[in-house]
């Protein structure tokens, strides 16, 4: 019975081994925006950004996950992750992704790190032109800036043929 | 004993879900395939209306290439250039470029390539049709490079069939981005700058237009064919070795003692630049960036709920929302001014060094007459050469102005310089045969330009008529016979020259 267990266990570890290679779980150690290209879901965001100003500026990652320190970038690409895989197995997502809750504040987060002079001059200026508290200061960037980088139109049927997302 | 059966039952336990998930995997993963899939099309199959069944956008979006059909003819626009190409087939006729959906047509048309009556006779040899047509790859592939640039251009009217298409830049597996041409990796190798094999997808999306938008030449080459005789090739090569600039190129040429022809006028062994548009993109600052052609010539445009490349190439400025303003703040009123300024200042050089050169060839005629020496000339033609070759090279492709405004002007200076250069020295000689005062004919129009460079226009057209109506009419039948004839790229077209 001994033999039996010890089978099992080898089996069920060469299995999780197996399942791990078929994912290409190590490639998501990158930050390489060929790794979100995995998944055909991000077809669409990949070549978006590909066609967009942001392409030479910021990755996948220099955008959606935060830059300030390792720990914290792990742990946000591990919980995108398994929120990833999770809907990806059940099929539980339609065409139109839309980011909320904790990834979106990381996104408008990485907005002001990058445009800070900007951003400066925008509360310099609230505060001198304004009632002290008339002044949201929460609303995203891409409230208004709708279209960057991945456009209005990001429906996942909507960038076919796209032979610069192929290239894996 | 116990222990065992708990620590079996788990790994059990644990496997089910591991299985589950590898046969999710595996279905995602045969998701991708289809999704990734290309159709399926033949090698070398050169009728884009076939690659247009299952890419429908980017097609219509090509043919939308056949808006662009105005004729105009740049040597009214421009007489001194005829008196700078004299003896050359571009003082025949020159035309301001057209939409890809003419490119083959034009290069039929032009009185440049003459009127053949049979497949041996012409002006023109083989390789002109090497950037016209996705038929040539198969010609390349039939018999080898060497037989293809070998003969004249009319040897291969019933085989090139169709304008530059689909399979001038796309695997026909893949889809993938893909020179079609060995002559451009051959170039980039020499060049060192950046090796074909390590081009990314970005780069790719300027690569495959430098498959002709660049300089090159038809370097003579002497080969022996399967049956022993001995044949000479003109090979369509890019003089790249010392680099991709100007001066790099003349050297390159220099070294060679090569020249694409010898002046009527001023017996000048010149040089021919051709469109260095790709050699001049690298230096400007769009080029530095990391952009490619596609960029700014292919916008990414939305139709519907679908995005894609727009192969209708042409000009930004048709398009500015979707070029420019994809990464600068303005409006597009600002940018098509900014344009139209840079434009003019490239014409305001171009012009002075036109005249400045028309002139040097004409009073280089006039030393000749009066009995100069080849010794006394000899530094005058290197200094024309030189000149002209320069201002070619600034303007022969057209977007220079705009692709590397800096680059343009500075070596339209140079060959202003040079070619001052040549009638100060042309003024001793002149001097020396009691001629010093001696000025160069009105060249003001085309007519007047091509009556003083000898050119036998109505003849030339006449052949060229009997041609189009006779030759040309066999070419089609044999193009259809071979089943590489593409008619649905020729729906509508109209018959449009510079001389009807």
């Amino acid at each position: 019975m001994k033999f039996v267990a010890v089978c099992c266990v080898v089996a069920a570890v060469g299995l999780a081994a197996f399942v791990g290679h078929e994912a290409r779980v190590l490639t998501y150690l990158s930050g390489n925006p060929k790794v979100c290209i995995n998944c055909h879901t991000m077809n669409t965001h990949y070549a978006t950004w590909q066609h967009s100003s942001h392409r030479d500026s910021a990755t996948c990652v220099d955008c959606h996950l935060p830059r300030d320190n390792f720990l914290e970038k792990m742990l946000a690409k591990s919980r995108d992750g398994y929120n990833h895989s999770l809907a990806m197995t059940l099929g539980s997502y339609g065409n139109n992704l839309r980011i909320k809750g904790n990834a979106a504040k990381r996104i408008q987060a990485n907005c002001i790190s990058c445009h800070q002079e900007l951003v400066s001059q925008m509360l310099a200026n609230a505060e001198l032109y304004h009632e002290k508290g008339r002044m949201t200061l929460d609303r995203p960037c891409w409230e208004c800036h709708r279209g960057l980088p991945h456009g209005t139109t990001r429906n996942l049927l909507a960038t076919q043929n796209n032979i610069g997302v192929k290239e894996l | 004993m116990k222990k065992s059966w708990i620590v079996t039952i788990a790994s059990v336990v644990i496997m089910v879900p591991l299985l589950l998930l590898v046969v999710s995997i595996k279905e995602n993963k045969a998701d991708q395939k289809a999704i990734n899939a290309v159709p399926d099309i033949k090698k070398f199959e050169s009728r884009s209306s076939e690659w247009g069944k299952y890419y429908q956008r980017q097609y219509d979006s090509y043919m939308k290439t056949r808006k662009s059909d105005e004729i105009k003819d740049v040597l009214k626009e421009e007489p001194a250039l005829v008196v700078m190409w004299a003896g050359y087939g571009f003082a025949k006729d020159y035309n301001a470029p057209r939409g890809h959906y003419y490119a083959l047509e034009d290069n039929i048309n032009s009185l440049r390539t003459g009127g053949p009556v049979d497949a041996q006779s012409g002006p023109m040899p083989t390789a002109c049709w090497t950037c016209k047509s996705p038929d040539v790859p198969r010609l390349i592939e039939k018999n080898g490079e060497l037989d293809y640039y070998t003969g004249k251009w009319a040897r291969f009217g019933g085989e090139v069939a169709n304008t530059i298409g689909c399979a001038d830049c796309h695997d026909n597996k893949t889809m993938k981005l893909t020179a079609t041409r060995g002559y451009l990796q051959q170039g980039l190798d020499a060049a060192g700058s950046l090796k074909y094999a390590d081009a990314s997808h970005q780069e790719m999306r300027s690569l495959v237009c430098a498959q002709c938008h660049v300089e090159y030449y038809f370097k003579k080459t002497e080969w022996t064919d399967a049956k022993g005789e001995k044949k000479t090739a003109n090979v369509v090569t890019l003089p790249w070795d010392n680099g991709l600039s100007a001066e790099a190129m003349e050297l390159y040429y220099d070294q060679r003692e090569f020249s694409d022809w010898q002046h009527a006028i001023s017996k000048t062994p010149m040089l021919k630049a051709q469109h260095p548009g790709y050699e001049m993109f690298v230096t400007g600052v769009h080029g530095k960036q990391g952009l490619s052609c596609a960029d700014c010539h292919m916008p990414y445009v939305r139709e519907g709920g679908v995005k894609y490349s727009s192969h209708q190439v042409g000009s930004p400025l048709q398009n500015i929302a979707n070029t420019c303003l994809n990464c600068h703040q303005g409006t597009e009123k600002e940018f098509r001014a900014t344009v139209e300024r840079k434009l003019e200042r490239k014409n305001e050089l171009s012009r002075t060094a036109m005249s400045v050169l028309a002139k040097a060839h004409l009073e280089a005629g006039k030393a000749w007459e009066l009995g100069a020496t080849a010794e006394e000339m000899k530094p005058v033609l290197q200094d024309i050469r030189h000149a002209q070759w320069r201002w070619d090279f600034s303007i022969a492709s057209h977007g220079s102005f705009f692709h590397a405004p800096e680059e343009t002007l500075r070596v339209l200076g140079s060959a202003i310089n040079k070619g001052q250069d040549a009638r100060l020295k042309l003024r001793s000689v002149l001097a020396k045969y009691n001629a010093a005062n001696y000025e160069a004919p009105d060249f003001s129009t085309k007519e007047k330009a091509q009556a003083i460079v000898g050119l036998p226009f109505g003849k030339l057209v006449e052949e060229k008529k009997v041609f189009l109506n006779g030759l040309r009419g066999q070419w089609i039948e044999e193009g259809k016979a071979k089943g590489v004839y593409d008619a649905k790229s020729r729906e509508g077209m109209q018959f449009k020259t510079s001389y009807n």
